[in-house]
């Protein structure tokens, strides 16, 4: 009886969407809604996750693996950022309605969550707060790496 | 893995268009209605239900984040729609019965009443224009509706009468359908995306929404529209003086689901029933004649730019062109589909013309092919 009232347990799965700093503020039942938008896909090493120029239609979050963000066909010479587990890409394009700026590489073997464009225009009309949270995540996130490619004496809040 | 920048390469618009992809759309729709003209039966139930679940998903989506699992929110509110009909058609039960043992009765009498309204008018007609009583316009017509009502109704109104009754047990299916596709809706959005290749995969992304965001938009408009229908047709009909208004709005908002042809029928049963339960006013026929001009009026250009308005986003011309594949290869059950069901191939036809034309996805799916079989062989090669 007493189990009713108590909060269930978290599943594994939800546990390892909350270690991902773009959903760890939401609550379970948050969460939960969450999970069942997200499009769980595997790529290689090396597959291409979107091209330069490319209409973007979803956000992504790197489940396990590392994902590389580069000028188009130049992984190496033309690298602008490594994408480690339960940071967030693509979400410019979303953002700003604009193509893919860059190109996205499976640095190696990944999983990654996708959430689309329309997942999350319909997340704020319908659950506000969820939209919010993930939204302000983003933000979070975007102002670090904003912070972390500015010379070191313009590193302080703005 | 280093090889020569190629900018700006994956700008290839989402969806294809042009004439080959309207010709695609078109012969889709009709294969598409002729397959589903073979199980008929299943079509009007599946559309009740597609209609249900855009109608019941907001409280299923309410309940979800208030706690409730998805299976379980399905199940209370398909379980409670059911029961609030079932609670509402109770009391309803004995009049419905009466009207089935004297519905044949009743139609009779309301085309009697009908067959009046026009002889009346063609009477008064012919008193006031010389060359129609030259003609005899008022005999040769009545003799043609004579026929018609001695041969055609007779024979086939039991006919339709039967088959109407056929189709209520299939109706009951759709409450069933509704509650799988609350219930399995998003799992089974989720199964498709995750079974396209991952360079094909945000184009189909899109296409999932932009399909069910023109499913959505359409039959949510088409219930608003009911609603606005029903309303100002029962208020006009109850001005007027007609009984049963708000049942004979409901039906005639319910029958314009029709294109063209269901607004028709609408006006017709209406005038049937004010031309029998009021013989010697005919003002009142007239009066609801013009409210039903005025109600269509009022939904061409105002209410359906409102509710249903361009969720398809289709140009006139093939819309037009599609209603009539829909009524000569689907009948009714055609006509009511054609449209959504152009609208969600329009954009599949146009996602896979999106496809084909970009050379560059088709080489990541060859690219991504090539290196799982590389993995796959791995130990093979050495």
């Amino acid at each position: 009886m007493l189990a009713f009232f108590q909060g269930r347990n978290e599943t594994p799965r939800l546990g390892t969407l909350r270690q991902l700093a773009l959903f760890s503020t939401l609550s379970r039942l948050e969460l939960r809604v969450v999970d069942g938008l997200l499009h769980e896909r595997r790529f290689l090493k090396g597959e291409i996750i979107f091209d330069e120029g490319e209409e973007g239609q979803a956000l992504h979050v790197v489940i396990t693996g590392r994902v590389v963000i580069c000028k188009q066909g130049d992984p190496v010479a033309g690298r602008i950022a490594e994408i480690n587990a339960g940071v967030a890409f693509g979400e410019l394009a979303l953002l700003e309605n604009a193509p893919r700026a860059l190109q996205a590489r499976a640095e190696e073997d990944c999983v990654v969550a996708s959430l689309s464009r329309g997942d999350l225009e319909s997340l704020l009309v319908t659950h506000a707060v969820i939209a919010s949270k993930i939204l302000l995540q983003l933000a979070r996130q975007l102002g670090r790496q904003l912070r972390d490619r500015s010379p070191l004496t313009e590193r302080r809040p703005l | 893995m280093s090889s020569a920048p190629a900018a700006r390469i994956g700008t290839r618009p989402y969806l294809a268009s042009g004439p080959l992809v309207w010709l695609a759309t078109i012969a889709c729709t009709t294969l598409l209605l002729t397959l589903l003209k073979q199980a008929l039966w299943l079509v009007v139930p599946f559309l009740l239900a597609i209609i249900l679940y855009y109608a019941l998903f907001p409280t299923v989506r309410r309940l979800t984040l208030a706690g409730v699992d998805r299976e379980t929110a399905a199940g209370i509110v398909a379980g409670g729609f059911l029961v609030a009909t079932a609670a509402a058609m109770v009391p309803a039960l004995p009049w419905l019965a009466a009207q089935a043992v004297t519905g044949e009765e009743a139609v009779y009498r309301y085309l009697a009443g009908g067959r009046l309204l026009i002889e009346r008018t063609l009477q008064l007609l012919e008193s006031q224009f010389g060359f129609l009583k030259q003609m005899d316009f008022h005999a040769e017509m009545s003799r043609k509706l004579s026929e018609f009502g001695t041969t055609y109704v007779k024979e086939h109104l039991a006919d339709v009468l039967l088959a109407t009754a056929a189709w209520l047990p299939a109706l009951l299916l759709a409450p069933f359908l509704a509650f799988f596709f609350l219930r399995d809706g998003r799992r089974f959005l989720k199964f498709l995306g995750e079974s396209v290749p991952n360079a094909y995969f945000e184009r189909t992304l899109y296409m999932i929404d932009r399909v069910d965001g023109t499913a959505r938009a359409y039959f949510q408009g088409l219930l608003k529209l009911t609603l606005i229908d029903t309303f100002c047709l029962a208020l006009g009909l109850a001005a007027i003086g007609v009984p049963g208004a708000f049942a004979l709005g409901l039906m005639a908002a319910v029958l314009a689901w029709v294109p063209f042809v269901g607004s028709v029928i609408g006006c017709v049963i209406v005038v049937l029933v004010a031309a029998t339960d009021f013989p010697t006013s005919p003002w009142i026929v007239y009066a609801a004649v013009g409210l039903f001009l005025l109600v269509r009026l009022l939904d061409d250009f105002v209410f359906m730019p409102l509710t249903v308005g361009r969720s398809l986003h289709m140009h006139p011309l093939p819309t037009v062109l599609l209603i009539f594949v829909g009524g000569t290869v689907g009948g009714i059950p055609g006509l009511i589909l054609v449209l959504p069901l152009a609208g969600v191939v329009m954009v599949i036809a146009g996602t896979i013309g999106g496809i084909v034309n970009d050379p560059r996805l088709r080489a990541r799916h060859a690219f991504a092919k090539k290196l799982r079989a590389q993995r796959i062989n791995a130990d093979l090669q050495a």
